[in-house]
C-alpha cells in the first residue's frame, strides 16, 4: 500500500530523512518510532504530498507520487486520513463543522454530512462537544477531533503523527484501541511516534528510525 | 456539488468582514457609475447627432445646358441607391420662384436682372435609419462623378467637424471606460487578496484534506461577483437619481435635458458587468492554486 524505495529529504542544510526504504501492506497496522527531530513527520508529509523527496521513489496503492498529476492529489489526498503532529484544527469554527469539513470539501450533501459526522463523533466520544470551539477542549478531546476529521471520510490509509503527544497514558491507550478498530476495519494504519507505550504489546510491526535513517525494525 | 456550501462561506466572508467589503461595494458603484456616465454621455452625443437635420439633404446642381430628360435619368439612378428617400427635380424657373418667395418683399434686388442666374438643380432627401457620416461623403463623391452634375453641396465642414468631435468623444470615452473598469478590477482584486490572505491557514488545511481547486476558489469567485453585483445596483440607483433629476426636475427649468434618454438595457448592463469586472478580478487575485 506505501513503498518507500531509497527516499532521501533534505532541507536547506539539513538531511531528515536517508535512503529509506521500507514497506506497508494493505491492511496493515505499523508504527514508526524515534527521538524528536529523527525525520518521522517528514516521512508522513511525504506520504501525503505535503512534502515532495530529493531523491528516490514513493508509491501510494498504484500511485507513483513523482509522476501524478498535481490537479489529481486532491483525489489521493481523500484517501489518506491524517491526524497532523500540530491539529490543524480551525479556531473560528466549532468541532461539528472541523470534522464536517473533510466531507464538505468532496461536495456530500449537508444531510449526509450531518449523519455521518455525528456517528463518527459518537465513535470518538465527542457527541457533548459538538458545538465547542477547539479552544475550549482538552488537549485530549482536540486529538480525539482531528482524529475524528481523519477517519471521517473512510480513507484507505490511516497516518497518525504523534497521536498521543503528551496525553497520560490511559488516554493514550483509548487512542491506540481506537487506531486497532479502525485497522480491523480494513484501514491501513501507520502510526510515527516516540512513545515506546503506544506500541508495546501490540505484536505490530515497528519501523526504528534516527537521524533521518532506519536503524531497525521490531515487533511491538 | 459543494456549490451551496462555496455561497455559504462566500457569505460568511463578506458578513465577518462587512466594513471592508461596504468600502469595496462603494468604490465599485463610484466606478461604475462613471463609466455610466461616460457611456450615457457618449451614446446620448451619437443619438443627438444622428438627428441633425445637415446629413440628411443634398442639393445637387445641375450643368446649365443640361435637358431636362437627362436630369430625370439621373433621379431615377439616384433612387436605385438605398440611402436615398426621395429626389426632387427643381428647375431654373422653380428656383428663382422659391427664391423670390423667400425674399418676399426685398424682391427688389433681384430687379434689374433678366435673365434667370440660378441653375436647376436636384434636391435628396437621404433615408435617416441607414446614414451615417462617411456614408453620406461617399454618396457625395460618388454623385459628383455622375455626368451633368456640376456640383453637390451638403453641410460638408459642419458634418467634418461633428464626425471629428464624436470620434474625439468616443475615443475619450473608451478610455475612460478602460481605465474605470480597470479600477473596479483592482478593488474587486485587492478585496478578494485580502480575504484570502485572512484565510491561509484554513485554504492550507482544506487542501491537506483533499480539496480541489475549485472548492478553494469558487467562495473568494462568488464573493468578488457578489461584490460586483453589489457595486452594480448602488450605482444603478446612483444612476437613477441622477436622471431623474435631470429628467423631471432640471428639464422644468431648461427642457434641453429632455432630450437625454435613458435606455432601460441599463437597468440590467450594470449588474452584469459589475458582476463580470468582480469575478475577474477574483480570479486574477487567486492566480493558481498549487497543492504541493
Ligand atoms: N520545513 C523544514 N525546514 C528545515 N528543516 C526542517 C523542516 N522540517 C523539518 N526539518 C528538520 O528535519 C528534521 C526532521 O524533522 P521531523 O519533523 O521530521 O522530525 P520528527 O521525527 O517528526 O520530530 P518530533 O518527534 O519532534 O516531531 C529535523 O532536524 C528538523 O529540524
Ligand atoms: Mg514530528
Amino acid at each position: 500500500m506505501i513503498h518507500f524505495s531509497n527516499v532521501s529529504k533534505i532541507y536547506e542544510n539539513q538531511t531528515a530523512l536517508r535512503n529509506i526504504t521500507f514497506s506497508v501492506e494493505k491492511g496493515e497496522m505499523a508504527f514508526i518510532t524515534g527521538p524528536s527531530g529523527a525525520g518521522k513527520s517528514t516521512l508522513l508529509k511525504i506520504i501525503y504530498l505535503s512534502e515532495k523527496p530529493d531523491e528516490g521513489s514513493v508509491t501510494i496503492a498504484e500511485w507513483e507520487l513523482s509522476k501524478l498529476k498535481e490537479s489529481s492529489i486532491p483525489f489521493l489526498r481523500r484517501n489518506i486520513g491524517v491526524v497532523f503532529q500540530d491539529f490543524r484544527l480551525l479556531d473560528n469554527r466549532n468541532v461539528f463543522d472541523n470534522v464536517a469539513m473533510a466531507l464538505r470539501i468532496r461536495g456530500m450533501t449537508e444531510y449526509d454530512v450531518k449523519e455521518r459526522v455525528m456517528e463518527v463523533l459518537k465513535t470518538v466520544n465527542l457527541r457533548h462537544k459538538t458545538d465547542s470551539f477547539p479552544k475550549a477542549l482538552s488537549g485530549g478531546e482536540q486529538q480525539r477531533v482531528v482524529i475524528a476529521r481523519a477517519i471521517v471520510g473512510e480513507p484507505t490509509v490511516l497516518l497518525a503523527d504523534e497521536p498521543t503527544g503528551n496525553l497520560d497514558s490511559d488516554t493514550a491507550a483509548g487512542i491506540t484501541r481506537m487506531f486497532k478498530e479502525i485497522n480491523a476495519k480494513g484501514t491501513t494504519v501507520l502510526v510515527a511516534t516516540h512513545n515506546r507505550e503506544l506500541f508495546r504489546n501490540t505484536g505490530r510491526r515497528v519501523i526504528k528510525i534516527d537521524n533521518g535513517a532506519i536503524v531497525g525494525e521490531e515487533l511491538g | 456539488m459543494y456549490i451551496m456550501y462555496s455561497l455559504k462561506l462566500a457569505v460568511q466572508s463578506i458578513w465577518r468582514e462587512k466594513w471592508i467589503n461596504l468600502l469595496s461595494v462603494l468604490t465599485i458603484a463610484a466606478g461604475l457609475f462613471m463609466i455610466t456616465l461616460t457611456f450615457f454621455s457618449v451614446y446620448n452625443m451619437d443619438l443627438a447627432t444622428k438627428k441633425l437635420p445637415e446629413k440628411f439633404s443634398m442639393m445637387l446642381y445641375l450643368n446649365n445646358d443640361l435637358p431636362e430628360q437627362e436630369a430625370a435619368n439621373i433621379i431615377s439612378t439616384l433612387k436605385k441607391n438605398s440611402a436615398v428617400e426621395r429626389a426632387r427635380y427643381i428647375s431654373k424657373d422653380k428656383a428663382l420662384e422659391e427664391l423670390k418667395g423667400v425674399l418676399k418683399n426685398a424682391d427688389y434686388v433681384l430687379e434689374g436682372i433678366n435673365e434667370n442666374p440660378l441653375p436647376a438643380s436636384i434636391e435628396v432627401k437621404l433615408r435617416q435609419e441607414s446614414v451615417s457620416i462617411s456614408k453620406v461623403k461617399k454618396l457625395a463623391a460618388d454623385i459628383k462623378k455622375i455626368k451633368g452634375i456640376e456640383e453637390v453641396e451638403y453641410g460638408e465642414q459642419f458634418l467634418n467637424s461633428i464626425h471629428s468631435i464624436k470620434a474625439g468623444a468616443q475615443t475619450l470615452g473608451l478610455l475612460m471606460i478602460s481605465i474605470m473598469s480597470t479600477g473596479v478590477i483592482f478593488v474587486c482584486y485587492s478585496t478578494v487578496k485580502i480575504m484570502f490572505y485572512r484565510r491561509k491557514e484554513e485554504i492550507e488545511t482544506f487542501k491537506l484534506l483533499g480539496a480541489t481547486r475549485g472548492f478553494i476558489r469558487a467562495p473568494f469567485v462568488i464573493e468578488g461577483g457578489i461584490l460586483g453585483i453589489g457595486g452594480g445596483v448602488v450605482s444603478l440607483i446612483g444612476t437613477a437619481a441622477l436622471y431623474y433629476t435631470l429628467f423631471y426636475k432640471l428639464a422644468l427649468a431648461m427642457p434641453i435635458f429632455k432630450i437625454i434618454v435613458f435606455p432601460s438595457e441599463v437597468f440590467i448592463a450594470l449588474p452584469l458587468v459589475g458582476l463580470t469586472l468582480g469575478i475577474s478580478g477574483a480570479i486574477i487575485a487567486l492566480g493558481r492554486i498549487r497543492f504541493s
